[in-house]
């Protein structure tokens, strides 16, 4: 069930998204992050949104893996849009209805968080659902491999990731069973008292833990047994490469944050 | 019949053999498996248990996983990647939450461990560890108020009082999980 919710995030296909490689990836969506909130008008905003459009179309994601990625916080943009509609105050009186006064300032207000959210989310589903995760791993270790200069354990945290990947489906799996076997006991851990629920956390924990760090000693004692030595000198057997199209995205982007600073208001 | 090797009554860091040979180069790796796992589980524990009825935007049972810091300060690398994963592959806020959320828990980390130097006791080091935890919510406040406009100081508090409850909650658990697992041994 939960392996679904995490690997079912990368769908696979042929498109040209997914083949290019996820360093530029993570270059394009930090960057999107941050260009985002030069949007300010409707113009800007347009942009942005025919932007989002064209890496999702480029894609080929169904749209309900996107939409999958949007439910989750529906309520929350609701919530926000609401609230700027009641309390901004400025621009001409649109909808007065008792106490209920509507701005014109609050309803822009409403509409462009609500469209930059969307958006944002949008845009960064894009990368999980076209990065398997090994992928990402790969890209963020050469990304971040400047900061061994200054010490950085770059190697040591993409191995830590990646070991990490491959014993979330094992530990889940393992939680899973342990809350069955504790709830055939006659636990209860989504009803009963208080204090009997966050008791009844402890008798899960505790041989999540002990498994968790046996299967650690034995991965490690294989390590050593295997020659490990760290990150000197080790070769890849996932080469990154770097592609034309990489480069176009990247110009594409550029353009796009040059647009928004020549339109902001 | 011959008896079985328990984890539990074995410290962490010596092999299953018995033998006490733990060079420098075995504890690095050892150090890199077990945060790996710790991360692992930090996500397992995020996606599965949700037994206080906590919604998904805050409140995360695996929350209480910050009070290893107070234990030994290498799973420093295993929480944070544990929140960086889950914010990843679970946050529909992605973005925002790997700035905001993985800053919160380093800067946050950072404070303990500093504390620790004059703070002696696993109880104290927890309730501090937990206060600290607790005021540096205001970096997810921060971050509520630039993606959404949210006002600033009610979210502060809101998302404050949430983490200082798995915090507090978290305390006597973490307490009684250490006497049967000894997390300092690594």
């Amino acid at each position: 069930m939960m392996e679904k919710m995490i690997f079912g995030r990368y769908v696979p296909a042929d498109s040209t998204v997914h083949k290019m490689d996820p360093r530029s990836k993570l270059l394009i969506i930090f960057l999107f992050v941050c260009i985002i909130f030069l949007a300010n008008n409707w113009i800007t905003y347009a942009l942005i949104g025919v932007y989002t459009f064209y890496m999702l179309g480029m894609s080929r994601i169904p749209v309900r893996f996107l939409y999958g990625g949007l439910k989750p916080v529906l309520w929350l943009v609701l919530f926000t849009l609401i609230l700027q509609l009641l309390f901004t105050k400025e621009g001409n009186l649109l909808v007065e209805w008792g106490p209920i006064k509507i701005y014109e300032e609050g309803v822009r207000q409403g509409v462009f968080i609500s469209l930059r959210f969307f958006f944002l989310i949008l845009m960064t589903s894009l990368l999980t659902l076209t990065t398997s995760p090994i992928e990402i791993t790969d890209g963020l270790e050469t990304l971040l491999n400047p900061l061994k200069k200054i010490h950085f354990p770059v190697h040591e945290m993409a191995l830590m990731m990646s070991i990490s990947l491959r014993f979330i489906p094992t530990l889940m799996q393992e939680t899973d069973k342990i809350m069955k076997a504790q709830m055939a006991r006659g636990v209860e851990f989504s009803s009963g008292p208080f204090k009997e629920r966050i008791k009844a956390v402890i008798p899960l924990l505790i041989p999540l833990f002990v498994s968790s760090f046996k299967r650690a000693e034995e991965l490690a004692v294989a390590m050593e047994a295997r020659g490990y030595r760290g990150g000197e000198g080790r070769t890849k057997y996932r080469q990154l490469s770097w592609k034309a199209a990489d480069t176009l995205q990247l110009v594409v982007l550029a353009i796009l944050t040059i647009l928004l600073f020549l339109l902001r208001a | 019949m011959e008896k079985s090797t328990n984890t539990l009554e074995q410290p962490i860091g010596a092999s299953s053999r018995g033998t006490a040979v733990v060079n420098k180069s075995q504890n690095k790796v050892q150090g890199i498996v077990v945060n790996g796992l710790i991360a692992a589980l930090y996500i397992a524990v995020s996606a599965i248990i949700q037994p206080f009825g906590f919604t998904q935007v805050q409140f995360r049972v695996s929350e209480m996983f910050n009070h290893l810091i107070v234990f030994n300060k290498k799973y420093m690398f295993g929480i944070i990647l544990g929140v960086f994963l889950t914010n990843l592959f679970f946050s529909p806020m992605k973005a925002y939450d790997l700035i905001f959320g993985v800053g919160q828990s380093v800067i946050a980390l950072l404070i303990t461990i500093a504390c620790a130097r004059f703070i002696k006791g696993i109880w104290a080091r927890m309730i501090i560890n937990t206060l600290v935890f607790t005021f540096t919510m205001f970096f997810i406040a921060l971050e509520l108020h630039l993606a959404f406009d949210l006002p600033f100081m009610f979210t502060w508090l809101t998302t404050a009082v949430g983490e200082f409850v798995v915090m507090a909650i978290g305390m006597p658990i973490m307490y009684v999980i250490n006497k049967r697992v000894r997390f300092d041994r690594i």
